[in-house]
């Protein structure tokens, strides 16, 4: 039996928590807002192609792009490995185990037992950080569940070779030596006009603000889209599951981003980020809000026109104020 | 925060939970405060739309925010966690 010694932490997000905790082990205290917020990570998408059955939101930047925004701006090298072959996957990430590095790991979600059966579906995007083995089972660190975790070998292996859309491919990560000085004031500069870049200013119609927009406007359509009312009321009520319910870190990650935008006024001493702070939690409890509508109506198949109207109007509303946001937030740094 | 306090805030909050999801057919004296308050088997019948409405009347009557799902799944276990929770945060902002 191998265990290295990792403190493990509960996370909002799985891969910002897998980074804030692998960094951390490594020797740099950092926690998972400011990860998330270095990134760039507030985000908004609507999505209607022919990759998705029904359109759809998102609220998070790329999955991978996390730790590549975090590794580049704050000059901290990342040692990756992807693998063709399931054999040499295991093999690699046995050696690091017995070179005692705790060791990222891109899964499947739905392999991971220990997590109720309820709330597993395929996610071939999730995270975990790998700290020790023992005869049967792999011993592991996930955000999402309040203690060290152990997972069956054979399950691990089917997690990390699970087929199909962004597939895990064996996909291993871990930092490298943490540089003695490290440019926070230049790194939280950098991510938060990142995001304000993506909310505002890129030429997508269906991305950041305008996307939120579009969201408000093309949800009246969705009756028109649906099957029925069955697969309609589905469809709203995983507005929910996607703003509050799958690794968003509640209200589609605006409460993370809050906390970020907290934190990092005391490290580059900016009082208005502070302030921007509020503002953006308010931004959230209106998200919250919407969720809490779109959930409740879905279940009661109550989507008439005027109850749309009413989810449309709400979502409007947090484009106009991430609108107000963003462009205010740009100003202050 | 003293434990007379947590006690008196578990009658809060089930009086908060009774209200605010407009139970009718329970009464506050028959919440057992430690039963898990999304078993099968409570006698609440609660579901994920009431957890993000006790979320919201949380924070309406206490100024906590209950930021993300997996906090929400620890704090929201039961009654005694909600109140331990929130003690917790009131003291810290005291």
């Amino acid at each position: 039996m191998r265990e290295i010694p990792f403190k493990h932490r509960m996370g909002a997000h799985c891969e910002s928590g897998t980074v804030s905790s692998l960094l951390n082990h490594a020797g740099m205290e950092i926690t998972e807002p400011l990860v998330f917020g270095i990134a760039g990570g507030s985000f908004f998408g609507y999505m209607n192609t022919p990759f998705f059955s029904f359109p759809t939101i998102i609220l998070r930047n790329r999955p991978g792009q996390i730790r590549t925004k975090v590794a580049k701006r704050l000059g901290i090298p990342f040692n990756t490995q992807k693998f063709r072959n399931q054999k040499a996957g295991i093999e690699a990430l046995d050696t690091l185990l017995e070179q005692n590095i705790p060791t990222g790991a891109q899964v499947d979600f739905f392999y991971m037992k220990y997590i109720p059966e309820w709330q597993r579906v395929h996610i071939n995007v999730h995270y975990i950080t790998v700290t020790g083995k023992n005869e049967e089972n792999y011993i592991l660190s996930d955000s999402y569940y309040p203690k060290i975790a152990e997972l069956d070998k054979e399950l691990m292996r089917k997690a990390r070779s699970a087929g199909g859309n962004m597939a895990p491919k064996g996909f291993l990560f871990y930092p490298g030596k943490i540089p003695e000085t490290v440019p926070f004031d230049k790194a939280i500069i950098a991510g938060i006009k990142s995001a304000c870049n993506n909310m505002l200013k890129l030429p997508v119609p269906f991305i950041g603000v305008k996307g939120i927009y579009r969201f408000a406007e093309k949800i009246m359509e969705w009756p028109r889209l649906a099957r029925d009312i069955e697969h309609l009321s589905h469809e709203i009520m995983k507005i929910n599951v996607l703003l509050e319910d799958q690794g968003t870190g509640g209200a589609g990650f605006r409460y993370m981003y809050a906390t970020f935008l907290q934190q990092a006024s005391g490290i580059i001493n900016n009082p208005t980020l502070s302030e921007m702070s509020k503002r953006m939690m308010e931004i959230g409890d209106g998200w919250r809000n919407i969720s809490y509508i779109a959930a409740k109506i879905g279940k009661k198949r109550e989507l008439g026109e005027n109850n749309l109207k009413e989810l449309s109007n709400l979502i409007k509303g947090r484009g106009d104020l991430e609108k107000a946001f963003f462009q205010d937030l740009v100003k202050t740094v | 925060m003293s434990e007379v306090n947590v006690n008196g805030l578990k009658d809060e909050i089930k009086d908060l939970i009774i209200e605010a999801l407009n139970i009718q057919h329970v009464k506050p004296e028959e919440i057992n405060t430690s039963a898990l308050l999304f078993a099968r088997d409570n006698n609440l019948g609660l579901d994920s739309i009431d957890a993000i409405e006790i979320v919201m009347a949380v924070q309406r009557k206490y100024n906590i925010r209950i930021t993300d799902q997996n906090l929400a799944r620890t704090v929201l276990e039961s009654i005694d966690s909600i109140a331990d929770f929130v003690a917790k945060e009131l003291a810290h902002a005291e």
